[in-house]
């Protein structure tokens, strides 16, 4: 069907195309729009003993999540369904691990925990009982290492931060060398790393407000972003969702800083307060499979769990 | 509105810029601008302003000054900026001198930078060279009082500070293409201008290593110091003593005996044990740097070997905490602050090296053990604080002095408080208040 367009349509025609052009190109940015909505927050055990300085916390699945109760040395594993806290937490303890900073669970539900004072990694199992230190195997000469933080990835691959030799060391799910990325020549201090859907091995610079990257394969770090010091005061943990955006905890700036795939900023959530939402020191933060985001939000001794409204 | 396709906007703007080039790019002074009688000039000027008559016969005159030429920084009749000076007295210099600063300096003096050139110089004449305010060193010393009393009271000088051209002998007073710190060159070039590092009397003092190409900075005071050759007053004891093997490998290499802060330990086993038994390690004690991420290994005038201040050696890694402590500093209502904050001595509240305690803090808690250190918390308020008042917001944390002060400053915010006005700050808990 044909039809004629007097003057006043062609008008219009133009002006909706031009929305639609204004639109399409603000579609990226659309993203800046997303935001934290609060689900609710864990304080204790289930026989009431309060969370101490909490500062890791890992998923599993969709409902599953692991605390490292940092103050009170332990690791308790919960459940949540429908935004609540389902009784029947489990408490961890072992005494190869005094003061628990971060923890991750691989696909067989296997715990691995970041000791601080130990700065060696403990394996448990699933049902959290001791199964020995993660003592990497094959490692090329310096074989000394010095733990500041690990990630595992889909696979199950171990990457240890090595702050002695500046490298990030790469384990297969036996523990296994397999290879190292090396720290770029230039840099603050490495607090993080995470592994993003696509293999890619991610560094915070918590001093210089970078995050650096290396692409599966690589063999050494370049920089993601330049200084984010314009929206972070000091980021010391970072994570990344199924879509690749990286999640930092901004530890002195109390707040968390999403940044796109590319590095891109793309929104600054939550903020300093005791009241729920708010945060005061965060550090590690998990996302399970439904998107609900965990953090550790250590100096309020709790863990407070948001989901993110697009 | 347009004429033949030219937008005339455009065209107003494009005037406007070349007009406002012309006003601020004009020669300083041109030609008779003022038409003023023949052989006018200065003298003109010199009948009100008598007192430069005095200056004129200084050993020094500013040129303009010397040709009767007062407009050319001046103008006769009315002026926006002080003194009646043609621009801003910041950017006047700079419209003749433009070298003293090139694009390209790797160090440059503040007061250069800030075009305060009447920091040092008289603008109009004085007897001393280059129309400086004083004479030799002494003028560096009005603002560096740390360099003037460490060179009038050490008992072993640098010649070079106190001979010839004193500061200006090593340091450019502008600025410099070469080094940091205004140095004519880098360290070791610098020094080697004078010290032959191929004499068997440096070689012998050095024991036999190989520091010719070394920071020399990194034991001996170019200022001078209480310690012969110059080494640094707090000086590491393997260093004073000359056991230089203690650390290092045989004079062949520079090398270390060992690497990180093993080396360290060797000698401090015990304050590295107990730092170790710790659940916090400081994470740079235990990195490839180790011990001298914050520490000199040979000489520096900070107690403990400390590469700098405590608040700029921490600052190197948390330059955002440090940010807020200046700032509070700064704030002028803010005059209840914390000393060791004013102080800018982080280590009073936090363990440097590692500690059992959240952000390295010394003692567990930090209401009764650390801050009544030197506050008497139980008389501090009407305000219940201590380990058995539960925060309303929260179970899990107790009313601490860290619940509405921030202990390493809040910028603006007086007191320390948290939030910027009490109302702000006590409506957190205390929700019935707003209603």
């Amino acid at each position: 069907m044909t039809k004629v367009i007097n003057g006043s349509g062609k008008i219009i025609l133009i002006m909706a195309g031009l929305l639609v052009a204004v639109l399409s190109f603000q579609l990226p940015l659309s993203e800046g729009a997303m935001k934290f909505r609060y689900i609710t927050s864990v304080y204790t055990d289930d026989k009431g003993l309060g969370l101490k300085q909490p500062e890791g916390v890992a998923c599993i699945g969709e409902s599953l999540f692991i605390v490292a109760d940092s103050g009170n040395g332990r690791l308790l594993r919960y459940s949540i369904k429908g935004g609540e806290i389902e009784l029947g937490t489990i408490e961890i303890k072992v005494d190869q691990l005094s003061y628990p900073i971060k923890t991750e669970i691989n696909s067989k539900g296997d715990i691995y925990v970041l000791g601080r004072k130990e700065r060696s990694i403990v394996r448990l199992s699933p049902a959290g009982e001791f199964r020995g230190h993660l003592q990497p195997l094959g490692l090329p000469s310096p074989a000394a290492y010095v733990v500041r933080s690990f990630a595992i990835d889909r696979n199950d691959n171990i990457y240890i931060l090595d702050i002695l030799f500046e490298r990030v060391l790469i384990l297969d799910p036996a523990g296994r060398y397999v290879a190292q990325i090396k720290f770029p020549d230039e840099y603050g201090f490495f607090s993080d790393v995470a592994v993003d859907f696509r293999g890619a091995v991610l560094l915070i610079d918590g001093v210089d407000g970078m995050v650096f990257s290396a692409g599966k394969n690589s063999a050494r770090f370049s920089p993601l972003t330049s200084s984010l010091k314009e929206y972070v005061r000091f980021p010391t943990s970072l994570t990344t969702d199924d879509r690749g955006r990286i999640y930092l905890a901004d530890r002195n700036g109390a707040s968390i800083i999403i940044l796109g795939q590319d590095g891109s900023f793309l929104s600054r959530q939550s903020g300093m307060g005791w009241k729920e939402g708010s945060l005061n020191y965060p550090a590690q933060m998990c996302i399970n499979k439904k998107g609900e985001i965990f953090v550790a939000d250590t100096m309020n001794s709790r863990i407070e769990i948001f989901e993110l409204v697009e | 509105m347009k004429i033949k396709g030219i937008n005339l906007g455009c065209v107003t703007l494009f005037s406007l810029c070349i007009m406002s080039f012309l006003i601020h790019a004009a020669p300083v002074h041109s030609a008779n601008e003022f038409k003023l009688k023949l052989g006018a000039k200065g003298q003109t000027c010199l009948k009100c302003h008598e007192t430069f008559n005095e200056t004129l016969k200084s050993r020094f005159v500013h040129p303009l000054l010397k040709k009767g030429e007062c407009i050319g920084c001046h103008l006769p009749h009315t002026s926006s900026h002080k003194g009646l000076l043609k621009t801003d007295k910041a950017k006047l210099c700079y419209n003749c001198h433009k070298e003293v600063l090139p694009e390209n300096a790797l160090s440059s003096h503040d007061v250069v930078v800030e075009g305060n050139c009447g920091a040092c110089h008289d603008s109009h004449g004085s007897n001393n060279r280059s129309i400086l305010l004083k004479s030799g060193s002494q003028l560096c010393f009005d603002c560096h009082k740390d360099v003037g009393e460490t060179v009038s009271n050490v008992r072993f000088t640098h010649k070079s500070v106190v001979q010839d051209k004193g500061c200006l002998n090593c340091h450019n007073p502008h600025a410099s293409a070469e080094s940091n710190n205004l140095l004519q060159k880098k360290v070791p070039s610098l020094c080697k201008s004078c010290h032959k590092t191929d004499q068997i009397v440096f070689k012998r003092k050095h024991m036999d290593y190989p520091v010719t190409d070394s920071n020399c900075n990194s034991c001996h005071n170019p200022h001078g110091s209480n310690k012969r050759g110059m080494v640094f007053d707090v000086a590491h004891a393997a260093v004073v003593e000359g056991k230089c093997t203690e650390c290092h490998q045989k004079p062949t290499s520079l090398e270390t005996k060992k690497k990180t802060n093993q080396l360290c330990r060797d000698c401090h086993q015990d304050m590295v044990d107990q730092t170790f038994s710790k659940n916090r390690v400081h994470w740079p004690l235990v990195d490839k740097v180790g011990c001298v991420n914050c520490h000199a290994p040979h000489a520096t005038k900070e107690q403990k070997l400390l590469k700098g201040s405590v608040v700029k050696v921490c600052g190197r890694c948390h330059a955002d905490t440090v940010q807020l402590q200046e700032w509070s500093i700064k704030n002028p209502e803010n005059e209840r602050l914390c000393e060791p904050v004013k102080r800018g001595n982080c280590i009073v509240c936090h363990s440097p090296h590692g500690a059992d305690n959240i952000l390295l803090i010394r003692e567990q808690s930090v209401t009764t053990d650390l801050c009544g250190r030197c506050h008497e918390w139980e008389t501090h308020s009407t305000h219940p604080i201590g380990a058995k008042i539960i925060d309303n917001r929260n179970k899990n944390l107790t009313v601490e002095c860290l619940t509405c002060h921030q202990a390493c400053g809040t910028g603006n915010n007086p007191a320390m408080l948290t939030f910027s006005t009490t109302h702000e700050l006590c409506i957190q808990c205390h929700v019935e208040r707003i209603k």
